[in-house]
């Protein structure tokens, strides 16, 4: 009987630990995949250890995450101590209110918090970076000491300091001594939390950076947008980290006591000599900590000085600096190195996850010189004044550009964009699984019960009212209530009786593998999937669809405009096109790159071109608030269903 | 014996409530003194006042005839044995009392021979790198103490130290305290609001109520000439009565008339009589002065307490002897056991 209860508990604590460690074990396992795919194991290899310490972005992101989270959780637990132990000797009313507003922060909902920060620093005229990002980290942080600190400091016996005084100490001496000896456990619970609370922080780090300034968490996310097993390498590292850490915290405290116990005995019987007197093992453990903590300050001051010397070095050169806003893993990186170093200038280089999110950070005042955003979102740019004019006479490749994707209604007459990357939206089909007939129903086919459940469909409102509008024959931009109603319906019901999985990016994966028979997807991704699985081919439906431009743009408080249409002209030199082509995978707008991918890295495979010149394709175009909103709130219930 | 230190006119307010109102005292090398007093009385105020926790409203403390009323309590050479002790809790029994030498950056070797010493006198030799907050309560007390007498104060302070003891170990201590005083030779100001415990172990009582100073005085005196009616009834039992001072040397009271030793009163001063329970006797009926009858008989271990009741009042008295309920009976007094005071408002 009991045994069997033995057995059953065992395998409970097995599961358990199985089901917290499977995810972190297959983080591990592909990152020493050999090839890109996440989910395919083609072999062992360390490319992507090697692609990560390279990647100069991520080691200078593990600095910023690491020198701000030890900044932060020292000036963090140094003011929420004092204001602790301030608080044990305040009046009550005092120190309840104090204590309810400490609460309020704790509990705020971190996305308030990161906004409250954003404004406030934009409002104060602060650049954003390095230091509002410390700033914020503090400020967070240290109601998390308080809570965790105070408690301590009420248990204290309030004799305790007068205990230590009435010996001779001064009043420092018996906090240093006496009081925060007493209150250690509080404190290290602070230190643990600030510094964790810190160093995984994305959503307020994202909020009060600029400039270029990313931590971990910001370069992991951004860095998601994309197939990266980077990351795999990157969190593999980390993970190595806090297994070391917490190896060395479980056990020194045990070896410690083990040669402290030694000691004693040795002490001991050398004492009953008379050769020594005892005790002194306890001053060497004091001497012992003292060190650490120096030792980790000077880690600290260094790393400061490091930054600080960074900086004013930058400073000193008095290079231009060219400030970029581009979405997320949407360009080789080797190729700003390379802008920089022929133009003699920096590229401060930040990215954002979505087009609202650019328009957020701009409305709050954050400052570039080049942004490099979608149609309808360059449409409202224009509309709002956010943008400068292209002076095309500056752009010495402009007669490179393919005409078929110039001209579009986002911005008749490209006066303010120069296309970057553009692409269609069409259906990514297993040819061993979708009979060629059934093509001609176009986006109805998501529709043919026939592919019940074996069907992606793109996790996004726009694109997926897009399908449904084209596939009821309406225009995409259609501001016709009772259209768009339809098009929900069509939705809902293609989700009652298709079982669809909607997907984000991990849609290219799954197809790579061939895991379902069709997916609604983005040309570029369809290209790159075809690159890696022949059997699968894209096709674009015959009601239309939509046609996507990512365009670049100078911002109005652009500050070297002849900088940044140096920036732009590079961009569509064909060495330059075809780097960051083979590296993104979409269609370049550069007539001879296009040209020269569709013959090499995409031979064969028809995605890489998307249509052009067909009626019923359509762009994106700005809408007004209410029609975003009912979008919005059906694509909310399509989603609840 | 000389003057260490005086306490001139000391007054405290905590905001509108005055804790202390004019504290007159003197403190002599050697000496064994007890702050004696309710819960509130201002007793411990006083003690802080002295160790420099609290600075005063008003007045002077003076050491050695310098005043320190500004001085820090980390500068005062006194030392003081805590309430609850507070101890240090992230140090082991050796550090604890280590501790003032150890700020006094004193030489090891001396700091190991001195605190060993000091372990030793309060009986606890072998305790150092034990833990404190594993002692028990008797044993915490002995650490607190040996804390304290490690740097060789002038004065020691000790703030009921015995209060979270239990009885037997508390009449255990009370004895080492004493001998423990008389061993180092220095003051001792002792906090209580046990009479008990004042009257057995001080050399000068200081009684205390509202913040004013009742008496003061050796426990014999304090116990048997009460100045007042506060200290009679706050130290010891007693039956107080109103009365009328003849002359010297006489009192009236309960319609008789009692011869005394007490004298120096005006002519027909009404005055309060204090009777001892145990000065009381109890006689036959003929042969008394005051006669009633014994209404209750409690046995209290040593003796017994008769409830007497007389056409007067009912009197306490303690007696060996046993006596039946409802036996009429006669008291006698000599003039040595009545107690005459001033008539206090209370």
């Amino acid at each position: 009987m009991n045994k069997g209860n033995g057995f059953w508990a065992k395998l409970y604590v097995v599961l358990c630990f199985a089901f917290f460690y499977l995810p972190i074990g297959v983080t591990i396992f592909f990152s020493f995949n050999s090839s890109k795919s996440l989910s395919h194991f083609t072999g062992f290899s360390m490319r992507w250890y090697e692609a990560l310490l390279k990647n100069n972005d991520i080691v200078q992101a593990v600095y910023v995450s690491v020198t701000i989270a030890v900044i932060a959780t020292i000036v963090s637990t140094i003011l929420g101590t004092i204001t602790a132990i301030g608080l044990s000797s305040t009046g009550r009313v005092l120190k309840d209110a104090i204590l309810t507003m400490n609460d309020i922060p704790i509990l705020n909902p971190d996305i308030v918090t990161a906004i409250s920060w954003m404004l406030l620093f934009s409002s104060l005229g602060f650049s954003k970076g390095y230091w509002t990002m410390l700033l914020a980290h503090i400020g967070f942080c240290t109601p998390f000491v308080i809570t965790s600190v105070y408690p301590k400091v009420r248990s204290l016996d309030p004799n305790l300091a007068n205990a230590a005084m009435d010996l001779g100490a001064t009043p420092f001496q018996a906090m240093i001594k006496v009081i925060l000896p007493a209150i250690k456990t509080g404190i290290y619970a602070g230190v643990l939390l600030s510094f964790t609370m810190s160093f995984d922080d994305f959503v307020i780090s994202y909020f009060v950076t600029g400039n270029g300034v990313k931590n971990i968490s910001i370069i992991v996310y951004n860095m998601t947008k994309r197939i990266n097993p980077i990351i795999n390498a990157l969190s593999t590292i980390v993970i190595l980290v806090i297994v070391v850490i917490l190896i060395v915290v479980f056990a020194t405290p045990r070896i410690r006591a083990k040669k402290a116990a030694a000691e004693r005995k040795m002490e001991k019987e050398l004492e009953e000599e008379g050769a020594l007197p005892p005790s002194g093992g306890v001053k060497k453990h004091r001497r012992l900590g003292a060190g650490f903590v120096i030792a980790l300050l000077g880690v600290v001051l260094v790393a400061g000085s490091y930054s600080a010397a960074k900086k004013s070095a930058s400073a000193a050169g008095k290079k231009q600096q060219l400030r970029v806003y581009n979405a997320g893993e949407y360009i080789d990186m080797d190729l700003l190195g390379r802008f920089e170093e022929e133009y003699g200038c920096t590229v401060v280089y930040e990215t954002f996850d979505s087009n609202e999110m650019l328009y957020t950070k701009l409305l709050a005042g954050d400052q570039y010189d080049i942004l490099i955003p979608s149609d309808y979102m360059i449409e409202r740019l224009i509309k709002e004044d956010y943008l400068q004019p292209i002076d095309w006479s500056l752009i010495s490749n402009k007669d490179s550009l393919n005409p078929d994707v110039m001209d579009k209604e986002y911005d008749p007459g490209n006066v303010y964009s120069v296309p970057y990357f553009y692409g269609s939206v069409g259906i990514l089909y297993d040819k061993t699984l979708v009979d060629k007939a059934d093509l001609s129903e176009g986006w109805n086919i998501l529709m043919d019960q026939k592919y019940k459940g074996n069907l992606y469909m793109y996790d996004s409102e726009r694109d997926s009212f897009m399908v449904a509008l084209k596939a009821l024959g309406y225009s995409m931009n259609t501001t016709d209530e009772d259209q768009i109603r339809q098009a929900y319906d069509w939705l809902i019901r293609q989700r009652k009786t298709m079982k669809p999985i909607y997907a984000g990016d991990d849609v290219i994966d799954n197809m790579v593998s061939g895991n379902k028979a069709m997916a609604v997807v983005y040309s570029g991704d369809g290209a790159l999937i075809m690159s890696e699985n022949e059997n699968m081919d894209f096709f674009e439906p015959e009601q239309g669809t939509n046609i996507w431009y990512d365009a670049m743009v100078i911002t109005k408080d652009c500050q070297n405009t002849e900088l940044a249409h140096d920036f732009i002209d590079f961009m569509l030199q064909q060495d330059v096109g075809e780097q960051n082509t083979e590296y993104i995978g979409y269609t370049s707008p550069v007539t001879g790159v296009y040209k020269k991918m569709s013959q090499t890295m995409f031979k064969g495979i028809d995605a890489y071109q998307p249509r052009s010149g067909y009626a019923k394709d359509e762009v994106f175009r700005y809408q007004t608030q209410d029609v975003k909103k009912l979008y919005a709130q059906l694509w909310t219930k399509v989603k609840a269903q | 014996m000389e003057k260490i230190i005086e306490l001139k006119n000391l007054t405290k307010n905590y905001g509108d409530q005055q804790v202390l109102r004019g504290i007159n005292l003197d403190i002599y090398q050697n000496e064994f003194l007890t702050l004696l007093g309710p819960s509130g009385c201002g007793k411990t105020t006083t003690l802080r006042i002295i160790a420099g926790f609290e600075e005063p409203s008003g007045g002077q403390v003076l050491f050695d005839g310098v005043d320190v009323s500004k001085v820090p309590a980390y500068k005062r050479e006194v030392n003081t044995v805590f309430q609850k002790y507070s101890l240090f809790p992230h140090m082991n029994v050796f550090e604890n009392v280590a501790f003032g030498l150890r700020i006094k950056k004193v030489d090891e070797s001396f700091i190991t021979t001195r605190v060993n010493r000091m372990l030793q006198m309060v009986g606890l030799a072998d305790f150092g790198p034990r833990d404190v907050n594993l002692l028990s309560g008797g044993q915490q007390q002995r650490v607190a103490i040996a804390r304290a007498l490690v740097n060789e104060p002038k004065v020691l302070l000790l703030d009921e130290p015995l209060g979270a003891l239990d009885a037997k170990l508390r009449r255990d201590m009370q004895v080492e305290l004493k001998k423990m005083q008389q061993e180092v030779g220095i003051t001792f100001i002792f906090v209580t609001h046990d009479q008990e415990e004042a009257l057995t172990m001080s050399d000068t009582v200081v009684v205390i109520n509202e913040g004013t100073i009742q008496q003061i005085g050796r426990p014999i005196d304090i116990y048997n000439e009460p100045e007042n009616r506060f200290v009679a009834g706050f130290i010891g039992e007693s039956n107080i009565i109103d009365g009328i001072m003849k002359k010297d040397l006489l009192v009236h009271f309960d319609g008789v008339d009692f011869e005394c030793v007490d004298k120096g009163f005006p002519e027909n001063e009404p005055v309060e009589v204090v009777l001892r329970p145990e000065d009381i006797d109890i006689v036959k009926p003929e042969d008394g002065k005051l006669t009633g009858q014994v209404t209750s008989v409690t046995f209290k271990g040593v003796h017994y307490n008769v409830m007497v009741k007389t056409k007067y009042r009912d009197y306490m008295i303690n007696t060996t002897d046993y006596w039946e309920v409802g036996t009429p009976v006669g008291l006698t007094l000599t003039p040595d056991d009545i107690h005459v005071m001033w008539k206090t408002p209370y």
